[in-house]
């Protein structure tokens, strides 16, 4: 039976304006406010590709490839380590080792934390004078490594990092066990009456059988990297610091767009300038995501 | 009938609706501690016939700036705003867009000095009511210094033998926020405004001199020198660190403003704390305090009840309103006249305002800080953060300053010939 659109409109209508108003008008304004000069109130100014120009050649350059510079480091150490540890993790839970469950339960506590609790609990944590780790570090005769984690421009980035990680590595301990569990287990049962070892187990069977969901869990990671802000916001704030060793494109659009500190001048089209750039640089990668789950549920 | 009777309290709710909200004049604000004061006025307000009912709401300040405009340009706003100072382009666009009304000649400003109304005047109209004046320097545990022997500097080489004495005796000497840009901005800028002093900071308005002067290259070596006093991992620390630790006498000095006094007395009642201006290289040399408004008053073009805002402008203008604010806030009110609290250290803070302001200065309230790149957000801020972890020197901090401002401040450019 044909479905005439018509009769389907009035289903999709309420969906479809929402989404319009929320994500396709602020994505196209932003699209057109990228070519003008505009502090907020008052006449646009059209400049063309004047914002594009500053961004790229001019002078924030120096600020726009450092902050990218920053969030492709981000992205290359959250695949490593967030994907490679909720790996591993979730390979040890799917053993059915005891108190599985409990585990199970305290990797995901962290992620239901909100981001701007995550950033106080943390910046006590790591306050160089009072702060748990440095003081455990000195406990345990290690008070040579402790460091004002925040305020090294060595560690500064590197500790956000961890932060981050320790947040987020329960949500792909979950979706790994989930690719894991569906595994059929017969594959595990040949492979041990075989005689395999548990090694060549996880790296001959689980690892490619869960390399889809790796696929598409590294597109959503590159998503996620080049949208990052809380986390860095929460620790360092909007001047991402110390002085920008930490600069997200998050927090370079949040500054030209908005003002940074007291009165300085803004100017939203040359935030919209960044905002735009990051679409084009996440927008590929998204169709790629598409077309990974597409074709994963066509199988 | 029933029909009738339903109409008949709809209109009734309505018009009572419309009446509860017409004396009705809201407040927008990004100080959360000044609540009570406007429950304080608006009681004194009623006690005058003054039917007022004053809705204020408070927001976070990184995001009230762009919560205030976009209201302000769909026609949402409040009635009053409190508006950052002047030069500042913030402020600047709302009163070049019309969202500002210009109040000159309806509020009685006999209150106040005109070094105070000049940061909210524009084309020679006033726009708001200077509410708070700010002065910032070094605040000091009096306690500490007296257990050393130690008196107030008078010379900079004075400021560091003092620390170097407390170092001495395992006494921290200064504990610095660095992990907050600003705070290390305005380390800088009051500084500045004492080693420097205001006919340098003149000059350098004028394009008589830049940022590669000695004098300025000198400036930002004392500073990177200062940092041997300063607590361990001071980069990594923010200022809520600082006021623990300088409450809980941890530290004997920080850098900071009149308005951190409320906390350390709410965290450490017994706390003894002093104020000196920045001494100045040599006795021969006067010091200074870096003093602002922090901000103003001002009546918006979305006011539903402009003549009721005004009333509440006006007693905005009064010592009396003065008094009600900094008895509650303990922040400097912006009028003269107003009975503050008596305390010895606001008093002097105070006196400091009136009698040893700097007339000229580099950070918030100056030219400097009116485009971008900004003296303030793109050269101190991340340049003293750069310099004391010793990822640049002073004249490579220097040169930072030289090529940011010299991209737009015309009397820079004229003078490097660009």
């Amino acid at each position: 039976m044909r479905v005439k659109y018509r009769k389907l409109l009035p289903f999709i209508l309420p969906a479809l304006l929402i989404y319009m108003t929320f994500i396709i008008y602020p994505f196209a304004y932003s699209f057109f406010l990228s070519f003008f000069s505009w502090n907020g109130v008052g006449e646009k100014i059209f400049v063309g590709i004047k914002n594009f120009k500053e961004m790229l050649f001019g002078n924030y350059s120096k600020e726009f490839f450092n902050a990218l510079g920053h969030n492709i480091y981000i992205f290359i150490m959250l695949t490593i380590f967030e994907l490679g540890l909720g790996f591993v993790i979730a390979t040890l839970l799917a053993t059915n080792i005891k108190g599985r469950r409990v585990f199970q339960t305290i990797a995901y506590l962290p992620n239901i934390i909100s981001m701007v609790l995550v950033g106080f609990i943390w910046s006590m944590m790591l306050n160089p004078q009072w702060g748990l780790i440095n003081q455990f570090l000195r406990t345990i005769g290690l008070g040579f490594l402790a460091k004002p984690w925040l305020g090294d421009p060595n560690t500064a980035l590197n500790t956000i990092i961890f932060v981050n990680i320790w947040r987020n590595v329960g949500f792909y301990v979950l979706v790994m066990l989930a690719a894991i569990i569906d595994i059929p287990p017969e594959l595990f049962e040949a492979a041990y009456m075989d005689g395999a070892s548990n090694w060549k187990v996880v790296w001959r069977i689980i690892f490619p059988l869960t390399v889809p969901t790796f696929q598409t869990l590294v597109v959503l990671l590159f998503i996620w990297s080049f949208n990052i802000f809380d986390v860095v916001y929460a620790l360092e704030g909007v001047q991402a610091g110390p002085f920008r060793s930490t600069d997200v494109l998050g927090t370079l659009f949040y500054r030209t767009a908005f003002g940074g500190l007291g009165s300085a001048a803004t100017d939203l089209g040359l935030g919209a300038a960044v905002a735009v750039l990051i679409f084009m640089m996440v927008i590929p990668l998204s169709l790629l995501y598409v077309f990974l789950v597409e074709r994963r549920s066509k199988r | 009938m029933k029909k009738f009777v339903l109409m008949v309290l709809l209109f009734l709710f309505v018009f009572s609706l419309t009446i509860a909200q017409s004396n009705v004049v809201s407040i927008w604000s990004w100080r959360t501690q000044d609540q009570e004061v406007w429950q304080k006025v608006e009681k004194v307000l009623n006690e005058r016939g003054i039917n007022v009912k004053i809705d204020f709401r408070a927001f976070i300040p990184t995001e009230y700036d762009s919560k205030m405009l976009i209201a302000l340009q769909s026609g949402t706003g409040p009635d009053i705003v409190y508006s950052r100072r002047l030069p500042g382009g913030r402020t600047k666009n709302l009163i070049d867009a019309g969202l500002l009304v210009p109040i000159t000649d309806k509020v009685d400003f006999s209150h106040f000095s005109p070094s105070v109304l000049n940061f909210i005047k524009d084309n020679d109209e006033v726009y708001g009511v200077p509410f708070a004046v700010q002065v910032v320097g070094i605040f000091y545990n009096k306690d500490i210094y007296d257990k050393y022997g130690l008196k107030e500097p008078e010379t900079w080489d004075e400021l560091v033998e003092n620390a170097r004495i407390l170092k001495k005796n395992g006494v921290t000497p200064f504990f610095i926020p660095g992990k907050e840009a600003w705070a290390l901005a305005m380390q800088h800028a009051m500084c500045g405004v004492s080693v420097l002093g205001p006919e340098w900071i003149e000059k350098l308005e004028k394009g008589e001199t830049d940022f590669m002067d000695p004098k300025w290259i000198d400036l930002n070596r004392r500073l990177n020198e200062l940092k041997q006093f300063y607590q361990d991992g001071f980069l990594a620390n923010s200022t809520d660190d600082m006021n623990a630790a300088f409450a809980f006498e941890q530290a004997a000095m920080v850098f900071y403003g009149i308005w951190g006094l409320q906390q350390w007395r709410n965290l450490n009642p017994e706390i003894n704390v002093g104020y000196f201006m920045v001494p100045p290289v040599s006795k021969d040399q006067k010091p200074y305090a870096y003093v602002y408004m922090d901000g103003a008053l001002a009546l918006t073009s979305n006011s539903k009840n402009p003549e009721l805002a005004l009333e509440v402008l006006k007693f905005a203008a009064t010592p009396e309103f003065g008094t009600i604010f900094s008895n509650i806030t303990f922040n400097i009110p912006g009028m003269m006249g107003a009975t503050t609290p008596d305390d010895p250290l606001f008093r002097e803070a105070v006196e400091v305002a009136e009698k040893h302001a700097s007339p000229k200065v580099y950070w918030v309230g100056s030219i400097f800080v009116t485009q971008k790149p900004s003296l303030y957000d793109d050269v101190l801020a991340p340049g003293m953060q750069e310099m004391y972890a010793g990822k640049i020197t002073p004249e490579e901090f220097a040169k930072k300053a030289q090529d940011a401002l010299s991209q737009w401040f015309e009397p820079l450019k004229k003078r490097l010939g660009k």
